[in-house]
């Protein structure tokens, strides 16, 4: 019996793929952002106030991933967006190469926003990395306070942090502080926007703070060609 | 459930290792699981004997190597593993808090038998 080193990471794979997506985004100019977050902490409605919010400045797409059915994707293409549905079946997360896939559908070169929107699931889409500029997780007050606590890999792996829902916070006193300082403690280096996508409150900080990364890159982007 | 995928792609790499050093029976497949992933080592070992079916890996052993959490911070240089709760912020320097471990989960080593050994 012989032992032979090897020495590779296991996602290795995924990351060669998603490194490939990363490539082709920054060739292009094309920001990406992975959206996660648990299922109903308002993903869908966080795309459709963005698209609202960004008012046609720029050129946007979504990728949208569930397990079933294309309801997401009919959301965004009523708002004149393009959209792409991932129906993964039984399996939890988007990957890299589902990825590489769906963007075969899409002319890159012609978009400055793209949104993957991950399955609904705090656990796994954490470990697959998907060529994104921006990981961006979303948390709403309606899920208790205890969720970064919870699920630490998924929110210290994150940018920008949303709390979604706010307009919920009047009858849950003091939960919105102390989700904040729970998403700190695990994630002291991402963003935080306190919103709410039903009232609106809160959703232009986030508006402004993404036109400002999309404007910064698409500038490094012409810059480079 | 996605130790499925985690398993099928331990395999394939031990695989893939295996047929470079011209060998069809894996013996050992040792890998290292960091504590801050989002892999259960329970659910892994049992994905593992399914996802092992019809491989050369299917009469291996899963050798899981534990990585607990360690933190250290950068500013003070103090270095602590938590126990339960989680925290990135350093206690004395309130700042971010890196990882020093934890988050492995890397294929090691295979344990193989040659093809010319059998004969």
């Amino acid at each position: 019996m012989d032992r032979v080193s090897v020495q590779t990471n296991v996602l290795k794979a995924n990351q060669e793929i998603a490194a490939e997506n990363r490539t082709l985004f920054e060739a292009q100019g094309t920001v990406a952002i992975n959206l996660m977050s648990a299922p109903g902490a308002g993903k869908t409605s966080l795309i459709e106030a963005t698209i609202r919010g960004l008012e046609g400045r720029y050129r946007l797409a979504v990728i949208e991933g569930d397990l079933q059915t294309d309801l997401d994707s009919q959301r965004i293409r009523a708002l004149n967006v393009r959209s792409y549905q991932i129906t993964t079946g039984t399996v939890c997360h988007l990957d890299a190469r589902m990825v590489a896939r769906a963007l075969a559908e899409f002319p890159v070169q012609e978009i400055d926003l793209l949104v993957i929107e991950n399955v609904g699931n705090l656990i796994c889409p954490a470990s697959y990395d998907l060529g994104e500029r921006m990981r961006v997780v979303i948390c709403s007050l309606a899920e208790g306070p205890e969720k970064p606590k919870k699920y630490p890999v998924m929110f210290h792996k994150a940018d920008v942090v949303l709390l979604n829902k706010t307009d919920l916070a009047a009858t849950s006193g003091d939960d919105l502080r102390t989700l904040e300082a729970n998403v700190r403690e695990v994630s002291p280096k991402a963003t935080v926007f306190a919103v709410s996508c039903k009232t609106g409150v809160g959703l232009d900080d986030w508006i402004a703070w993404l036109r400002n990364a999309i404007g910064s890159r698409s500038i490094a982007a012409a810059a480079r060609k | 459930m996605h130790e499925i995928s985690i398993a099928k792609s331990i395999i394939e790499i031990a695989e893939a290792k295996a047929r470079e050093e011209n060998s069809r029976c894996i013996q050992t497949i040792k890998i290292r699981l960091g504590e801050f992933t989002t892999v259960v080592r329970e659910a892994l070992e049992f994905a593992f004997e399914v996802a092992r079916r019809e491989t050369l890996a299917e009469n291996a052993r899963l050798e899981i190597e534990n990585m607990p959490m360690v933190l250290r911070c950068v500013h003070c240089g103090r270095v602590n593993a938590p126990v339960r709760a989680v925290c990135l912020i350093c206690p004395l320097c309130g700042l971010p808090l890196e990882i020093v471990s934890g988050e492995e989960l890397q294929v090691e080593y295979i344990e193989i038998e040659r093809e010319a050994e059998r004969v």
